[in-house]
């Protein structure tokens, strides 16, 4: 049973994963490709438990143009202080 | 002689357990693994006054208005000015050291600090605006939040990508929230807002003096003086979100309030306990049984359980993790329920329960004063004084 459903634009683009992601209540993160997004794959799974959401978005926004692809908000680099 | 001397100032000192997910070093055993059984810490900490965990890091106060933090830092979180992946044991923040911190929050991946003088820090993640400092950089560092200068800041609450603050001696303007407001967690404006990065004063709280304030996953409380329990944000088990605050419609009067990601338990001044969210509160999302969206104008006492299994047993503390609960009763027994995959319940498992079993912590906690109960997303810590 999925955990929740979660729209593409909810969650954040994740540079060091190469995946986007959400937080998973055990702590950890979903995590979902670009690839398997284009591929139509609508779970995003945690890796370090048995919960997985469903990811809304439209497909065609990964399959068509990558330009084009939706923006996400991106994780904001960390400033030292 | 020598040897009753020795447990006599032994039993002088808290201790701490802790138990459930901790593979960000969350536990403060010192190791990345997760425990399915209460971890006594034997960390040489201050005299701890109170904790507050998040998605995966905790911070200690003090009882001399010190902080330390622990668990994951990837986003800056624990305040060190550095970025780490995970810091295994206690650190002090010491660019905090010139305050006297009398309250902290943790939220998935940003924290909140107060100071005797009524000055709000926040650090860790800004992605959403849930620092309050107008952009949405984050911060490795506790940054001075400017709006609250001239304010008196009470209580900060951090949620997953939200953040909200309660003023002391301010009846008109008590309650600001910032951050993500997508499910109305901010209960600024019954129109959506997606984020906003700067406090923006909560209305609805104008005959009412509110005196705790919560966030956790995309919900929102307010508890008044007279044990009024207002909720906002995410709706609980197929209840619409709500945008602004709504007033539990019951003649209890609350006096704690702590919530999940799809939950919340809420404690009366008598010692009993509700929930909200559903039977199987805890246990995840049910969604095979979530009934459809209902309108508010539904009552929401209809979704107010009492906690099962209690037979009228006086409660004296509670805390809820994303999906998990725990409750401290009178006789002095750590309780808990939800999920469990990560060992979050301490029961020595990786199962759920639907109802509160006892935790076992090797140790007579009827010689304890107090036992206080903290939960992050996924993992437990109890704390008990002599």
């Amino acid at each position: 049973m999925s955990y929740d459903d979660v729209e593409i634009e909810d969650m954040e683009w994740n540079e060091e994963l190469q995946s986007y992601t959400y937080p998973c209540p055990c702590g950890d993160l979903f995590q979902i490709t670009k690839e398997d997004l284009k591929l139509g794959e609508e779970i995003a799974r945690c890796p370090s438990c048995s919960l997985y959401i469903t990811v809304i978005y439209n497909m065609e926004d990964f399959t068509a143009d990558s330009n084009k692809a939706l923006q996400p908000s991106k994780q904001q680099p960390v400033t030292v202080a | 002689m020598e040897e009753s001397e020795q447990v006599k100032i032994e039993e002088k000192i808290e201790r701490l357990w802790s138990w459930g997910a901790g593979t960000d070093g969350q536990l403060g055993t010192g190791r990345l693994q997760d425990e399915q059984i209460p971890q006594q810490l034997s960390l040489s900490l201050p005299s701890v006054s109170s904790l507050a965990c998040g998605g995966a890091h905790v911070i200690a106060l003090t009882s001399d208005g010190k902080v330390l933090s622990w668990g994951r830092g990837n986003s800056g979180q624990l305040g060190h000015g550095e970025v780490v992946n995970n810091l295994l044991y206690p650190k002090a923040i010491t660019s905090l050291d010139n305050y006297f911190i009398t309250h902290v929050s943790a939220g998935w991946g940003h924290s909140g600090f107060v100071s005797d003088s009524g000055c709000l820090f926040t650090c860790g993640d800004g992605s959403f605006g849930q620092l309050g400092h107008g952009d949405y950089a984050s911060h490795s560092s506790p940054i001075k939040v400017s709006s609250f200068v001239d304010q008196n800041v009470a209580q900060v609450a951090c949620g997953m990508r939200h953040s909200l603050v309660l003023l002391k001696g301010c009846l008109s303007n008590q309650v600001y929230g910032f951050g993500s407001g997508k499910r109305g967690q901010l209960g600024v404006s019954k129109d959506k807002i997606k984020s906003i990065n700067l406090p923006k004063v909560i209305s609805g709280f104008e005959d009412e003096e509110i005196v705790g304030i919560s966030a956790n996953g995309d919900h929102s409380a307010a508890l008044s003086v007279d044990g009024h329990l207002y909720t906002w944000g995410r709706g609980f088990k197929g209840y619409e979100d709500s945008h602004l605050p709504q007033c539990l419609n019951s003649t209890s009067k609350f006096t704690k309030v702590t919530l999940g990601w799809n939950h919340a338990l809420a404690m009366t001044g008598e010692g009993k306990v509700y929930m909200l969210g559903g039977n199987h509160l805890g246990v995840l999302s049910d969604l095979h049984n979530a009934r459809p969206a209902k309108s508010l104008f539904d009552s929401r006492e209809a979704n107010l359980e009492k906690a099962p299994g209690l037979d009228g047993t006086k409660i004296t503390d509670i805390a809820t993790g994303a999906e998990h609960s725990v409750l401290v009763t009178e006789n002095g027994e750590i309780k808990t329920w939800g999920w469990g995959e990560h060992g979050q319940l301490g029961l020595g498992d990786d199962g759920d329960r639907i109802s509160p079993v006892t935790v076992n912590l090797g140790y007579d906690l009827n010689e304890a004063a107090s036992i206080r109960v903290y939960c992050g997303s996924g993992f437990t810590f109890a704390l008990t004084k002599p």
